[in-house]
């Protein structure tokens, strides 16, 4: 697994797609795909809008992840770093960004390499 | 020697400040717990460090203002956890030093680096989300951040924790 962190609006996709040669085709979109789509998509973006998505509907996050690591231990997955920020004060949005966190330090984990993009520039923070 | 984590919500930035400071124990350890439990969040917050925290021989000392007064011996190992809390409870609570937070709290971190071998102090970044904030979440915002620059300026080691990676920024005397 290849997981691309950063900021809002940095480039994390394009990044992606120069990285790895693959093609925008290849890129799920967590602000509306299926959740059966990412356990075989080649890259999954906006993976914190698809843990937004569960949390609201109540899914099992723990046993997703596990899914997604075993399935698609190839996936190259991009996610906003959104913990820097003032505490929200909606108690939702609290447990949004404690999740998105927690699943991130998670999927780092599993990761062979972690990059952190910052105006479109790259910075690898984990090889293994 | 002074060593700062850095890090957003949920970075993992707790649990690596942890680890380096029972990996890095000089005498006793003494974690310096500040968060005010005032609500459930809180409470779930605090039962999670504490379980974090577990089997590490620990003595927790809870300061939720005024640290220069906390007691520690010579030469120990502190952890003190975590100054976004502590510049809040400085801020807003009745026994609070109010208008004179910074000086507060900086003074008393240097109260703790002058007794401890090893102090590793947990810090927040709450910088970065874009919004402008008035009031009292702005000032809060400026009073942490002139904490923070003024402890990394005295600090041995900065690290930056991003998803349980740990980025040095500044390393000096060790520490990982």
């Amino acid at each position: 697994m290849l997981l691309i962190t950063g900021g809002a609006f940095q480039g994390k996709k394009d990044y992606a797609l120069q990285l790895t040669g693959l093609a925008p085709e290849d890129v799920c979109d967590g602000l509306d795909c299926e959740y059966e789509t990412v356990f075989h998509a080649a890259i999954i973006d906006n993976f914190h809008l698809l843990i937004r998505r569960m949390l609201l509907e109540e899914k099992d996050m723990d046993s997703f992840i596990r899914r997604l690591v075993g399935e698609n231990p190839e996936a190259v997955v991009i996610v906003n770093e959104l913990g820097c920020g003032v505490i929200p004060t909606d108690p939702f949005d609290r447990k949004y960004r404690e999740t998105c966190g927690r699943t991130s330090c998670r999927l780092a984990k599993s990761a062979v390499s972690v990059h952190r993009v910052v105006c479109g520039i790259g910075m690898v923070i984990k090889r293994d | 020697m002074i060593t700062v984590v850095y890090g957003g919500s949920g970075s993992g930035k707790s649990e690596f400040a942890e680890n380096m400071a029972v990996r890095n124990a000089c005498g006793p350890f003494y974690y310096i717990a500040t968060m005010y439990p005032y609500d459930r969040e809180s409470f779930a917050k605090i039962d999670r460090h504490r379980e974090m925290r577990s089997g590490k021989n620990f003595e927790t000392i809870e300061a939720f203002t005024d640290i220069s007064a906390v007691e520690i011996e010579k030469g120990s190992s502190v952890l003190l956890e975590c100054v976004s809390n502590l510049v809040a409870n400085e801020m807003f609570l009745d026994c609070g030093a109010k208008e004179n937070c910074f000086q507060s709290v900086a003074g008393g971190i240097d109260h703790l680096a002058g007794q401890a071998g090893h102090l590793v102090i947990v810090t927040n970044n709450i910088f970065e989300d874009g919004t402008e904030y008035e009031d009292e979440t702005g000032t809060y915002m400026k009073a942490l951040a002139d904490v923070n620059l003024y402890i990394c300026g005295r600090a041995d080691n900065v690290f930056e924790v991003v998803h349980g990676i740990v980025i040095p920024v500044r390393k000096a005397g060790g520490g990982l």
